[in-house]
């Protein structure tokens, strides 16, 4: 019989104690999916604080004097088209006139180029509320006011697509994740209650879950945005449908919360720290529920991109952010202003609906490659 | 399995109580009530406002007026009185809720259509390029709100219509010449509006099903049993349908009741996109004129369904699941 020496680990750093999270980070970094949506939804972020500054108009402005209705997008030149040299980056100035066999108004670029600046001053704004500003990337610039440059066209009252979408990602991208945020507190709220008291209050909690969720959603939201007047505030509207959606929104996690709390409790560490003397807080807030953590992680990370389409599609309808403010769902609902068959006339107001796509793809990947990097079957 | 099926009806009732409480406390949190807008409106006399006032129970406390209107609901079919249309409401609500029944039934047909070969193709085929492929555009389409999907369809049939000059339908559920139609023209009219948008919805909503079922599938195929079955030599073909397929849906199955309500959610919203005359679009005048019954109505109704939807994923559940029948 002979004895297998114990080949000397050339590698000793990783047989050291470590913690479930760096685990879970060593096994993220190695998710480059996962990673390229982290790192993509970082810049869409820092993309929606900027947005004042990135957007070369100011959210609400419009001319009155040249109404720019459904204005196609106007392509940026760097070329000079009469001698072939590259130049300041222009655009050329459109005018309309009515096509009097069709009755649609026809824009038609002309030969006059506005060019376009960077870093000038425009309409005025506040980043984060509080700094003051009215600088922007680009701009054509205060010298000729009928000189727009549209990246992404004109909506239904003549103002920028592109501006407006870069704002409207501030409101689509927080209410999501807000009303995630709120609805797992409340869940795990919730959860805690029913499984620390039991008896009545869980009752109570578990039958309320079970009838939030035997209503459909949709009618649900709609039945409680009606509570609510039509004509409220712009900005606590927003605040109603973030707390409706998180009233919607938390039955799953507190159902799994006081599954997993009453299973937990009967555990030994439990019974270890209540025998060390630890109050009934303590034992609930430093003991039970951090064996959620993980769980919560995952499925905040999961539930995210439901939210965000969620709360596109309630301002599609129209009950989710209204003017002056924005959101991708409302700026698509463009589409049906001025009648469905005249679509093929405007297509850039659905570019609105891919900044939708786009982030949800990234909300995904990020979410998916969190759920592997903490489940142990899929380690690596 | 009677038995199973009895317990679970019961069980459901204080559910249904429960939220028809809930919808109603709802609805009289709400500022004013559904008489607000008709004491300013001059044709209604002040006797027709006590009498309606009289009728619901509106100058009582708020639980007297739910016993009204559950009692006016289950003796005698009565849910109320639609506002905007001064009618009962259920006589309003009713066609559009068929209209959308239809929708979401051709949608659940497709929906399946869809899913179930491809997931089953993903389990089977796993990490092939097909499957890979799939997978990708799957996670693409994860990320489209029905609507926004719907609204580049229509885009799309646009921009055909103008090339070829087919006569797609864009939008509503009949024809202009709808009446003059034979029966057989008629039911082919009414299919040619929901083929488009039902298979929108359906591809939206199998991008998630398709990966459940590969999941699930694969989870299967590993366990022990289908190893059994492949030694006693059964075909592959039985294998994978008779022995993976049928214990991997299991979860579905008792999800299927739950999918009647979402997917009639779901499909309101690309109702409101094809003006089709199904619950959302009424649903959405209705709160704007705060036509509060009305809403109520539709919001019991489908939570109903609900109650139906489960007992059907119930005995789906009993036929698919012999084990089920012991309990």
């Amino acid at each position: 019989m002979t004895t297998a020496t114990p080949t000397p680990q050339s590698n000793n750093r990783r047989s050291l104690g470590q913690s479930q999270f760096s685990v879970a980070w060593q096994q993220l970094r190695k998710n480059r999916l996962a990673q390229t949506g982290g790192v993509l939804l970082i810049l869409i972020y820092l993309m929606a604080l900027f947005a004042p500054f990135l957007a070369p108009d100011g959210l609400s402005n419009y001319s009155t004097s040249n109404i720019t209705r459904f204005h196609p997008p106007t392509p940026v030149h760097v070329r000079d088209p009469a001698t072939g040299a590259f130049t300041r980056p222009f655009v050329n100035k459109y005018t309309q006139q009515l096509n009097m066999d069709t009755f649609v108004n026809e824009y038609k670029p002309t030969a006059e180029q506005c060019p376009i600046y960077f870093g000038v001053r425009g309409a005025e704004y506040k980043i984060l509320g509080f700094i003051p500003g009215n600088l922007h990337l680009f701009g054509t610039g205060q010298e000729k006011p009928d000189c727009n440059v549209f990246l992404m066209g004109g909506e239904a009252l003549g103002r920028d697509l592109f501006t407006r979408t870069l704002y409207a990602s501030q409101i689509s991208l927080t209410i999501g994740v807000g009303a995630v945020l709120a609805s797992t507190i409340i869940g795990l709220f919730m959860g805690a209650m029913a499984a620390f008291f039991g008896g009545f209050v869980d009752t109570v909690i578990m039958r309320l879950v079970e009838v939030i969720s035997a209503i459909p959603y949709l009618f649900l939201l709609l039945l409680l945005r009606s509570v609510f007047p039509q004509d409220i505030n712009p900005i606590l509207a927003l605040y109603v449908i973030l707390g409706i959606l998180a009233f919607i929104g938390w039955g799953g996690l507190a159902r799994v919360t006081r599954g997993q709390l009453l299973s937990v409790r009967e555990q030994d560490f439990v019974s270890a720290a209540r025998a060390l003397g630890a109050s009934d807080n303590r034992v609930m807030w430093r003991h039970m529920l951090p064996t959620m953590t993980t769980y919560i992680i995952v499925t905040l990370s999961l539930s995210i991109p439901g939210f965000i389409l969620l709360e596109s599609g309630l301002s599609f309808l129209g009950i989710g952010a209204v003017e002056p403010y924005v959101s991708w769902g409302s700026l698509l609902a463009q589409a049906q202003d001025g009648g469905l068959s005249s679509l093929n006339s405007r297509p850039w107001v659905l570019i609105p609906g891919f900044f939708i796509v786009f982030t949800v793809g990234c909300f995904q990947l990020l979410g998916d490659g969190l759920r592997d990097a903490f489940d142990p079957r899929k380690r690596q | 399995m009677f038995p199973f099926l009895i317990r679970r009806f019961f069980q459901s009732i204080p559910t249904l109580l429960l939220a028809s409480v809930l919808i109603f406390f709802v609805i009289s949190l709400a500022p004013g009530d559904f008489l607000t807008p008709a004491r300013l409106n001059p044709g209604i006399s002040e006797q027709q406002l006590a009498n309606l006032s009289a009728s619901f129970g509106l100058d009582k406390p708020a639980y007297v007026q739910y016993f009204y209107w559950m009692r006016n609901m289950i003796f005698h079919g009565d849910f109320g009185l639609s506002f905007q249309y001064t009618q009962p409401v259920l006589p309003v609500i009713w066609p559009r809720i068929v209209n959308s029944v239809y929708l979401v039934l051709l949608n659940l047909v497709f929906f399946y259509a869809i899913a179930i070969p491809i997931g089953v193709y993903g389990a089977v085929r796993q990490n092939s390029f097909g499957d890979k492929a799939i997978n990708v555009v799957l996670y693409f389409l994860l990320g489209f709100p029905s609507f926004f999907l719907f609204l580049i369809v229509i885009y799309l049939i646009l921009n055909i219509r103008n090339a070829t000059g087919w006569d797609i339908p864009l939008g509503g559920m009949t024809s202009g010449n709808y009446d003059q139609l034979s029966s057989l023209g008629q039911f082919w009219d009414v299919l040619r509006h929901l083929l488009i948008p039902a298979l929108v919805l359906a591809v939206t909503d199998a991008a998630g099903l398709t990966r459940v079922i590969r999941g699930l599938m694969l989870e299967v195929m590993r366990s022990d049993y289908i190893r059994t079955a492949r030694a006693k030599g059964v075909s592959e073909s039985s294998a994978i349908w008779k022995h993976t397929f049928r214990n991997a849906i299991l979860p579905i199955v008792a999800g299927i009741g739950g999918l009647l309500p979402a997917a009639i959610s779901g499909a309101g919203f690309v109702e409101v996109v094809y003006a089709y005359p199904g619950i959302t679009p009424m649903l959405l005048t209705a709160i704007t004129a705060s036509d509060l019954y009305l809403i109520a109505g539709f919001t019991v109704i489908s939570t109903i369904l609900l109650i139906i939807g489960n007992a059907l994923s119930d005995i789906l559940l009993a036929v698919v699941d012999p084990r089920i029948k012991v309990g």
